[in-house]
């Protein structure tokens, strides 16, 4: 869902209003004329896995935020869940914050994802105490 | 014996190997001295001393191939594997230099903002003299090639026009450089940012200067009439070289000035 709502980067012919219930077709993350398409729930838990790692360095944390924050997507919350897990085993709480500023920035103008993100992240957020830039006052 | 029973060059003792030892430790003492003593002498003696020896040891070799016929084959193919290795050896002192670049701006740090280039930092547009510096480079690269045919086909006066043109597209390439490194809006002290871009592009820089310079020695042998359309390893050598450079330069292009903007 977040990622057909997100793509509207050049063309206004994709509907804003897909809604998540009842739509499973699987969506290319890349436009390859051939070759297997990943699903969307292949590519989420690619990503979670990415970020689980018990043993992740602080590079590939911040390698794997640059790479998925370069997708024509926003990420969904249980990847994010898995990254701002990361960043708790590597006491960066730097890079935390930051990857909700990201989250907001990825989300241009559809401003009814980042309140839905942080809502589903609550609960880790409070977990692991991490603060979201507009509690600092940062926003 | 008068006469040796084989092909190989078997040199004459040379103090210069010993001038080249004692140059380095001058000037490497010579830098710490200038750290912490805020005096230049030892390292300019240092340097005074390297570029003496190498002078006069690249004379010496000019003299014992060209002059007294030294560099039969087996030599010359000794001399071809040595310029390989050399050229081979900076290949890898460039991939250094390149994996700083790789590593700091693939995972850029939260100090950085998390993203590259770092927030703060005004890129050089790629397209603008960063392209023209390629398009001269990569004419360097043909001209230096018609210079090669040209020795190979016996046409001296092509061959040094295309040399020398060859020489003036890579000082072009150094002015042009010279510029941009002025007018940047950003210095070598700006973050890894600045570090990586003027490590990496300048060690390049030294290399153009060290090419055009070879190529120069190998215009003004030609002149001279060094140069055989069968034997002319000094100008493939500088060839090589000035390839070589060439590479790296499209590769700086390419991940810094392009894919790092």
């Amino acid at each position: 869902m977040l990622r057909a709502l997100s793509r509207l980067s050049t063309s206004g012919f994709r509907s804003v209003a897909r809604t998540r219930t009842g739509y499973s077709a699987p969506l290319a993350s890349r436009c390859y004329s051939h070759g297997k398409v990943e699903t969307e729930e292949e590519f989420d838990s690619r990503w979670v896995t990415y970020f689980s790692k018990p043993d992740i360095d602080a590079w590939e944390l911040r390698k794997g935020m640059n790479t998925l924050i370069g997708y024509d997507l926003v990420p969904e919350p249980k990847i994010l869940d898995s990254a701002l897990r990361a960043c708790r085993r590597l006491n960066d709480l730097a890079s935390a914050i930051r990857i909700l500023e990201a989250v907001k920035d990825k989300a241009g103008p559809h401003k009814e994802i980042y309140p839905y993100v942080i809502q589903e992240l609550k609960p880790t957020l409070t977990e692991l105490g991490i603060s979201t830039p507009e509690e600092l006052g940062i926003d | 014996m008068a006469h040796q029973a084989h092909a190989y060059h078997m040199v004459d003792p040379s103090p210069w190997p010993l001038t080249g030892a004692v140059a380095a430790l001058l000037m490497t003492s010579g830098l710490a001295i200038w750290m912490h003593f805020h005096t230049m002498t030892l390292m300019s003696l240092g340097l005074l001393l390297l570029l003496l020896t190498m002078y006069q040891w690249w004379r010496d070799i000019i003299r014992e191939g060209t002059f007294q016929g030294h560099h039969t084959p087996p030599v010359q193919k000794g001399l071809r594997y040595g310029m390989i290795l050399f050229i081979t050896s900076e290949v890898f002192f460039f991939l250094g230099f390149f994996w700083a670049f790789y590593h700091s701006s693939l995972a850029p740090t939260p100090e950085l903002g998390g993203c590259w280039p770092p927030t703060g930092i005004t890129t050089l547009n790629p397209f603008e003299v960063p392209l023209l510096n390629t398009a001269v480079l990569l004419a360097s690269g043909v001209t230096v090639t018609w210079a090669h045919h040209s020795i190979m086909e016996g046409q001296r006066k092509q061959a040094i026009q295309s040399l020398t043109l060859t020489i003036l597209l890579g000082f072009y390439f150094t002015a042009l450089q010279a510029m941009e490194y002025y007018e940047a809006p950003f210095t070598i002290a700006d973050g890894v940012y600045g570090s990586t871009f003027f490590v990496a592009t300048g060690f390049h820089g030294l290399h153009v200067i060290i090419g055009s310079t070879f190529l120069a020695v190998c215009l003004l042998r030609q002149a001279q009439y060094h140069f055989t359309s069968d034997h002319h390893f000094g100008f493939e050598a500088a060839a090589w070289y000035w390839h070589f450079v060439d590479v790296v330069w499209l590769f700086l292009y390419i991940s810094i000035y392009w894919w790092g903007s």
